[in-house]
């Protein structure tokens, strides 16, 4: 067991906090206690194929990234021979001592996770056996290492569903937490509730509850992450208490809903368990884990090289008391973060609080969602003062330089060049030769760079045989504004980068949900009707063209009114589904000082179905199946299509406007 | 354990002594690869990776320099290589760290941090030395001048800090990241590697993903359309001036802001009798530059009565400072630079294919995995009326020197002809065609010289004309329709290869 200690195994820590550097036991700090990579062979038959990788194998012993991507890289860069690769993994696994077994797993989690074709489908004949023997055979806390892989497997396909498809994820989960059949797929509905297991339930919880603590431990400023541990840990205590069978289930959706909204739809969450960020899940895609990408054979000499020209101290990274604090609060500032982690912070708090509201749990001292925003804003602007520290610091070196823009400076003085580009940057990119500081801040900067590296290579074999072409150049507006979204990370994508496509979608969807009317019923004109998301009085204005009386931004959901932004912003976060229970309810309607919590209270009831086809213009949801709705939007367009929802329609008709 | 498992060819070792660098020269059709074995390298301020295979081509000139010391194996036959040990690096060195200086101070005013007095120099703060530094860099002929700029980008690039300098090019001989004809301006994220002069600043986006961006840079370009300044020198002037303004409104992160710009210049501007211009229309594109790119510093690279000029000119509101030429700058003759030329127009169509040395089957061109990097150009046909296309001023343009005394020219250099295909003057066949963005989509803004303004969104090449069906035959790098667009031509050709 010394070799496989639970404190450097994989999943204990995000790398950025605990290397798998023994610490004390290496030779010189900063150096990398592994073998190099062995060298890449090129090879051209099968059978040393398999005797080369079996027998690298064999020495994934521990828990060693190197190795696993390693490894992991030979199986992407031989995929034709992705079915020996299969054979030889599961061969180990089923050989390995109980101690060995998880480390492979690890390395099959990654190629699946990180190759996804074909190795996935060569995976999954023999998935469900494999683990389930192995769980079998390990002791507990390699167990719940394997629970918390499983859980990842999820949505661990480029496509954000299972990654050995759904059946196999339901029966291994079956097999290993008892219960039965829960819903799973993007269709989370409930009308196929099956008993859920109070064990089931927990093991997520600890699952999200571990990735907050992680986020903890990484950044212990990082106030949003300890709100929601809090958070969850209490409700993980209500939950060992004891709950009904409908709020288990209630909670393990919500739980699934969080999971499931983190990996941004291009970039696969390729990471294993174990590389699980500081920032889950929203932090999934820069942090992935990271293979420092084909180098071709010749950039492995082997052994002859000193071993210092491996020393990517990146992996053998401690919490580093630099004069840099709480560094991986830079994780934040990484503008293709910062978006996507918004939603899921307060996500996890309206889980709770949607509880609470919704009687299934009961605590006290809940977050409200003001001070959540709050402290949203203050982990923003920490890393703000991080780069500034960082950049005070270059800015003192340079300066101490005293060279002046004059002949006699510049020929005679002797240049500390060196200093700043080789030994101020200490870990050098093997690709491309891109050096990074060796402080926290530069090692976020080199993971997120080889991350852009392995993006690249991925879509550079994919695209394998399709011809290219060169690219137009860019107008002047576009160029003026090209967003750096690169900035650092040596990218300059699309001249119209993602996140601008995104914004201006988003405005256009906006204008159109405030385009779109409904129809004031005769009589009602001078009636006060207010929205019941956002309390505020709908105005009613006259429409010169059609000659009728209308609510302006308005959508008609069962028998009420709804602004469109409103509600369209709502059913995003499914906050409608608890108003239109309330409203069931019987309790107070409009007005009530409660409405505001709606704000942060999510349960998640089934409401995309209801009610879109019956030509809820404009107010599309940006849930996974918008672009369902969106088509059905397009055809009530043409037709005009009166309300047929499943409340009685009391107006006469809901206006669509067609170009308005 | 090593290498010699793939490649079993053994190459030729070279031990550098610090601060000394290994040079290279290649012939037509030969290619040559190197691999640093020990130590650190770098290639125009370009660092090397230890233990990859670096593959060069189409007449590379270039050199391996290291501040201390290497161990390089050299694969291939140059036809010529030595080590040399005066190199100007130390001076470019130390004028890199002069302008991070300025750098930095000008990161630290946007960011509004106070001044720690770390400063010792303590500059006031309209001191220009506070500003980014914007750089103009001037030389004559085969100075090096283009070498410098990449050696002061790639350093800028890899300090670390998130910089992002803006490179303009306004030398019309050079294609930079394109074509010759053309300058432009793109931001550099990523050091500029070297493997070939086609390329020798980084090199224009493709739809094939990369893994440096300074291979898929995304340029501001407009079409000058000769490769000689002295053809429009007016066209010139007012082209480097919109190009200037538009870098002017980049907007840019506060790095980027603070990374400044630097602008490699024509060999013309440096000196009247090589240039075939007059001494005014040479001093008129350098204050052109100076003007549009509010330049701070000018860097003179080994000509000192240039410098004296510049110090002249601009001494009181611009740093000039001469820099020493390197040794190993080749001196290149026309045919060299035509058949460069030539390489540039292919490569933008087709992309990179290059044989590597006999023995190498691995290896990165310029940062990118050797594989899969041609390009895929569409042949179109495509009606006459489809595409407008304009010729700038009279081909046949007398020079000034031959009109009347006492007459000037007036707009006629400036004037957008529009060429009719069918004519037999049009001489399009084997024409570089520019594409022109839209022009603006308001009726009231347009006017006459628009097109003079529009940038480039790519190159065409008419490869056949039709005139009994009134089609012509286009070359253009991607599939598209070209119906309503316009095009300039000027006078670059496409030649077989």
């Amino acid at each position: 067991m010394s070799l496989y200690p639970p404190s450097h195994s994989y999943g204990q820590a995000p790398f950025a906090q605990q290397g798998y550097t023994q610490r004390g036991s290496g030779p010189a700090p900063g150096s990398y206690q592994y073998q190099p990579p062995p060298p890449v062979y090129q090879h051209y038959d099968p059978n040393s194929f398999r005797e080369d990788y079996l027998s690298r194998l064999a020495q994934l012993t521990i828990n060693s990234r190197p190795m696993i991507q390693s490894l992991s890289m030979t199986a992407q860069e031989n995929s034709r021979w992705a079915e020996i690769v299969a054979q030889c993994i599961e061969t180990h696994i089923r050989r390995a001592s109980p101690w060995m077994k998880l480390p492979a797993f690890y390395l099959l989690d990654a190629i699946s996770k990180n190759v996804f074709e074909p190795y996935a489908r060569h995976f999954t004949p023999f998935v469900i056996p494999l683990f389930l023997e192995t769980y079998e055979q390990v002791d507990q806390a390699t167990r719940s290492k394997m629970e918390e892989m499983l859980l990842t497997w999820r949505t661990g396909s480029p496509h954000g569903k299972e990654l050995f498809g759904i059946a196999p994820q339901m029966s291994i989960e079956r097999a290993i937490w008892g219960g039965g059949d829960t819903s799973f797929g993007s269709d989370v509905s409930r009308n196929a509730i099956s008993p859920i297991s109070k064990a089931q339930v927990l093991s997520e919880l600890d699952f999200t509850l571990g990735q907050r603590e992680r986020a903890l431990q990484t950044n212990p400023y990082d106030t949003t992450s300890q709100n929601q541990a809090n958070v969850l840990r209490q409700l993980r205590m209500v939950v060992e208490a004891g709950v009904s069978q409908e709020e288990l289930h209630d909670v393990l959706n919500q739980l699934r809903t969080l999971t499931r909204a983190a990996p941004p739809p291009p970039a696969p969450p390729a990471q294993p368990p174990v590389y699980v960020q500081p920032q889950p899940p929203a932090a999934s895609y820069p942090l992935q884990p990271t293979y420092p990408v084909s180098a071709p054979p010749s950039s492995y000499p082997g052994s002859s090289t000193q071993p210092s020209t491996y020393a990517q101290p990146m992996y053998d990274q401690k919490p580093i008391p630099s004069s840099i604090p709480a560094f991986p609060a830079v994780s934040n500032q990484n503008p293709g973060n910062a978006g996507p982690s918004a939603p899921p912070i307060s996500n996890i708090e309206n889980l709770f609080s949607a509880l609470l509201k919704a009687g299934v749990v009961s605590a006290t001292g809940t977050p409200t969602g003001a001070g959540a925003t709050a402290k949203a804003e203050e982990v923003k602007s920490e890393p703000v003062d991080i780069a500034r520290v960082a950049a005070r610091d270059y800015r003192k070196a340079v300066l101490g330089q005293k060279i002046r823009l004059t002949n006699a400076d510049i020929t005679r003085q002797r240049p500390q060049i060196v200093q700043f580009l080789y030994e101020r940057l200490g870990v050098q990119c093997k690709q491309c030769g891109i050096r990074f500081s060796d402080s926290a801040s530069g090692k976020k900067k080199m993971q997120d760079h080889l991350d852009m590296h392995f993006r690249q290579n991925r879509k550079a074999s994919q695209n394998v045989g399709r011809g290219h072409s060169r690219s137009w150049f860019v107008g002047v507006d576009d160029w003026i504004n090209e967003v750096s979204d690169s900035k650092g990370k040596g990218r300059a994508d699309r001249p119209l980068s993602g996140k601008a496509a995104a914004a201006v979608a988003a405005q256009q969807e906006e204008a159109n949900l405030r385009a779109s009317f409904v129809v004031v019923p005769p009589g009602d004109e001078a009636k006060p009707i207010s929205c019941p998301i956002c309390k505020e009085i709908l105005k009613s204005e006259f429409l010169e063209d059609d000659e009728e009386w209308v609510w302006k931004n308005a959508v008609q959901k069962d028998d009420r009114i709804f602004h469109a932004t409103c509600y369209a912003e709502a059913l995003a976060s499914n906050r409608v589904a608890a108003i239109l229970r309330n409203e069931k309810t019987g309790r107070s309607r409009s007005q009530t000082p409660e409405g505001a919590s709606f704000r942060t209270t999510p349960p998640r009831p089934n409401v995309n179905g209801v009610d879109m086809k019956s030509g809820a213009k404009n107010s599309a949801p940006p849930t996974p199946d918008s672009k369902l709705t969106g088509t059905k939007r397009k055809i009530a367009d043409d037709v005009s299509a009166p309300v047929e929802g499943d409340g009685t329609p009391p107006f006469k008709k809901l206006a669509l406007s067609a170009s308005a | 354990m090593s290498s010699e498992n793939t490649s079993p060819i053994r190459g030729k070792e070279w031990h550098l002594d610090p601060e000394t660098e290994y040079r290279f020269e290649l012939d037509i059709g030969t290619s040559l690869a190197l691999k640093l074995l020990r130590g650190q390298a770098e290639i125009f301020g370009a660092e090397l990776v230890e233990g990859q295979t670096y593959i060069f081509g189409q007449e590379c000139k270039a050199a391996i320099f290291t501040w201390r010391g290497c161990t390089i194996e050299v694969f291939g036959n140059p036809s010529t290589d030595y080590i040399s040990e005066e190199t100007p690096m130390t001076a470019y060195a130390n004028v890199h760290i002069a302008l991070e200086q300025m750098r930095v101070r000008a990161l630290r005013i946007i960011h509004g941090s106070p001044n720690n007095s770390e400063d010792e120099s303590s500059l006031p703060p309209s001191s220009r030395l506070s500003e980014p530094p914007r750089v103009l860099v001037l030389g004559p002929e085969n100075s090096g001048k283009t070498t410098v700029c990449k050696i002061l980008t790639n350093y800028t690039v890899r300090a670390g800090q998130d910089w992002a300098p803006i490179l303009v090019n306004v030398d019309p001989g050079e294609g930079a990241w394109a074509v010759p004809g053309t300058i432009s301006a793109t931001a550099i994220h990523t050091p500029l590697s070297t493997w070939s002069p086609v390329n020798p600043l980084g090199s224009a986006s493709t739809s094939a993903p990369m893994a440096l961006s300074s291979n898929a840079l995304v340029p501001l370009a407009y079409w000058y359309g000769h490769r000689q300044t002295k053809r429009n020198p007016l066209l010139m002037d007012r082209l480097v001036r919109n190009l200037g303004q538009n870098v002017a409104d980049r907007d840019g992160d506060a790095e980027e802001k603070a990374s400044g710009v630097i602008v490699d210049t024509p060999s013309s501007f440096a000196s009247s009798p090589s240039s075939g211009m007059k001494d005014d229309q040479r001093h008129a594109l350098i204050k052109a530059c100076v003007d549009a790119f509010n330049i701070n510093v000018i860097l003179v690279v080994g000509h000192e009565k240039l410098t004296m000029e510049m110090q002249r000119t601009y001494g009181n509101r611009v740093t000039v400072l001469k820099i020493p030429k390197s040794g190993g700058v080749v001196e290149l003759d026309h045919s060299y630079r035509d058949r460069v030329s030539t390489y540039q127009l292919h490569t933008y169509m087709y992309g990179i294919k290059l044989d590597p040395p006999p023995g190498i089957t691995d290896g990165t061109l310029g940062g990118e995995p050797m594989t899969d990097l041609t390009l895929a150009p569409s042949s179109l046909a495509v009606g006459f009326d489809d595409l407008s296309i304009f010729r700038i001023g009279e081909e046949t343009m007398a020079p000034s020197s031959a009109l009347p005394i006492g007459a000037t020219r007036t707009v006629s250099e400036m004037q957008p002809a529009k060429v009719d295909p069918a004519s037999i003057s049009s001489r399009l066949v084997n024409s570089v065609l520019a594409l022109l963005a839209p022009p603006n989509p308001d009726e009231s803004e347009r006017y006459d010289e628009e097109v003079l303004d529009l940038p480039v969104v790519g190159y065409l090449v008419v490869t056949a004309v039709d005139v009994p069906n009134r089609r012509m035959t286009i070359l253009s790098p991607n599939p598209g329709s070209f119906t309503g667009k316009t095009a300039i031509v000027g006078t670059l050709e496409w030649q077989e290869q």
